[in-house]
């Protein structure tokens, strides 16, 4: 795995 | 879906379901795209590279972070209405040749909302706003600081409402500029959560289309106006926000000649308009698309410089950024949002304002037509049939309900235009936002 690097979602409620 | 692109040397891979975002060689991104079924040349891989290479993507596979099955779960909409903008007057001291909302007369006759109105509207929204602590109002027009003292009194009444049911408002408003002066300003500092500042960009670009009612170029009568406001609006919210049109493709331009003005907060939107000498057509997208790289280089640039301005398009948040419930629920309007013009009449947005097929009721019968609502609740990303192919779909939740009917006849039809420039916009925005990483992680070293 050093070919490809993962560059970024962080682990409905409506708040936003 | 995954979606490869390049950006300069640069190679990155995009994972729709995961909304992952990888970089890579020159070499994986040809083999990645050979595996997608597209016709390339992967003779300069060796075997023993490919053998590498396909395990770094089984890898990223079996971490769900490449070909991860896109979501088809419907999003279960609540009723809840969260914001509403106020068309606090439909009337204007600009008559910009692009305005949307027909000079700010919204196809109707000039007319300034009264507080009763308004302080219905407020009502409106605190009684149909459910649990929901946080509401929103913008205050929009036509020119809402031509009726200032009814946004001053509106503004007022929310505050004390909404402490009385235990909510908080968060207010925003639009303005041309002209009348942001002395105790206006300092009211609207003090009590705006977001301004927003109308300024095309260079002073013969914003000249051509931002003219005063006896035609004449309006930069010269707002500039100082809104680089006043700026200068005592210290580290809150606002934004400068312009309209590129076909006339000044050249757009990049015009957002740096904000940003040498001081101003570190900047939109600048294609123009919507069926006008046809400003109207954005396919032709002009290369023109476009090669301004917006002009844009993303130079962004960067200055970002490294500790120069750096917030460009409202070139932020996207892949990891702290909305939940996919939300991703797929397209824009909110005439659900979440709606518009109320000055004699109270309800609309699903400020772009649908103003056409009869879409008035949804009053502030003052205080219900909606639910044949309407339906229509928009149950729209959603996955009526949107033609964005099952698009990598960017997770983004743009499907695009602007009101661009797509209005050039498409259909809310969920999307607009191609427009499309193609979120498409660019996100590959600029997912570059930026890997260089900026690349920035912090060189200067940790």
């Amino acid at each position: 795995m050093n070919k490809i690097k993962t560059v970024a979602p962080a682990d409905g409620c409506g708040e936003c | 879906m995954v979606h490869v692109f390049q950006y300069k040397e640069r190679y990155y891979i995009f994972d729709t379901g995961s909304s992952s975002l990888h970089e890579c060689d020159e070499k994986a991104a040809l083999l990645l795209r050979k595996k997608l079924g597209e016709d390339v040349d992967i003779s300069s891989v060796s075997e023993a590279e490919r053998r590498e290479y396909e395990e770094d993507f089984a890898q990223l596979e079996k971490d769900g972070l490449l070909f991860k099955e896109e979501t088809k779960v419907y999003p279960a909409k609540s009723d809840e209405v969260k914001a509403l903008c106020l068309h606090i007057c439909h009337d204007c001291n600009l008559r910009c040749k692009y305005c949307f909302a027909d000079e700010g007369a919204y196809h109707s006759a000039r007319e300034f909302m009264s507080l009763e109105t308004a302080k219905r509207a407020i009502d409106f929204l605190i009684e149909n706003s459910g649990n929901r602590k946080i509401l929103e109002t913008d205050f929009f027009g036509g020119e809402p600081l031509m009726n200032f003292d009814v946004v001053k009194q509106t503004v007022y009444y929310a505050k004390e409402r909404a402490a009385a049911k235990g909510k908080k408002f968060l207010f925003t408003l639009t303005t041309n500029g002209l009348l942001l002066k002395d105790d206006i300003a300092q009211f609207l500092n003090e009590e705006m959560e977001n301004v927003v500042l109308s300024l095309d960009g260079r002073k013969e670009v914003h000249d051509a289309v931002r003219k005063t009612a006896n035609g004449k170029g309006s930069f010269d009568l707002v500039i100082d106006n809104i680089k006043n406001f700026v200068k005592i609006r210290g580290d809150k919210h606002y934004y400068v926000r312009g309209t590129f049109t076909k006339k000044n493709t050249d757009f990049a331009k015009d957002v740096l000649f904000i940003a040498d003005n001081g101003f570190d907060s900047i939109s600048m939107e294609p123009v919507v308009t069926d006008i046809e000498d400003l109207a954005i057509t396919k032709e002009e997208l290369p023109a476009i698309f090669k301004e917006y790289d002009a844009l993303c280089d130079e962004y960067l640039k200055r970002y490294a410089e500790g120069k750096g301005f917030h460009f409202f398009h070139f932020n996207v948040d892949l990891e702290g950024g909305p939940c996919l419930a939300k991703r797929v629920s397209a824009c909110g309007a005439g659900n979440e949002y709606f518009s109320v013009v000055p004699n109270g009449d309800i609309y699903p947005c400020h772009q649908f304002a103003g056409d009869p097929a879409f008035k949804m009721g009053s502030v003052y019968e205080g219900k909606l037509d639910e044949k309407i609502r339906k229509q928009f609740k149950e729209s959603c990303l996955f009526t949107r049939k033609k964005c099952d192919g698009c990598f960017a779909k997770f983004i743009c939740s499907g695009g602007c309900s009101a661009n797509n009917y209005h050039f498409n006849g259909d809310i969920n039809d999307p607009y191609e235009i427009t499309c193609a420039m979120m498409r660019k916009r996100t590959e600029n925005a997912m570059h930026i936002l890997a260089e900026k990483k690349r920035l912090s992680q060189n200067e940790e070293r």
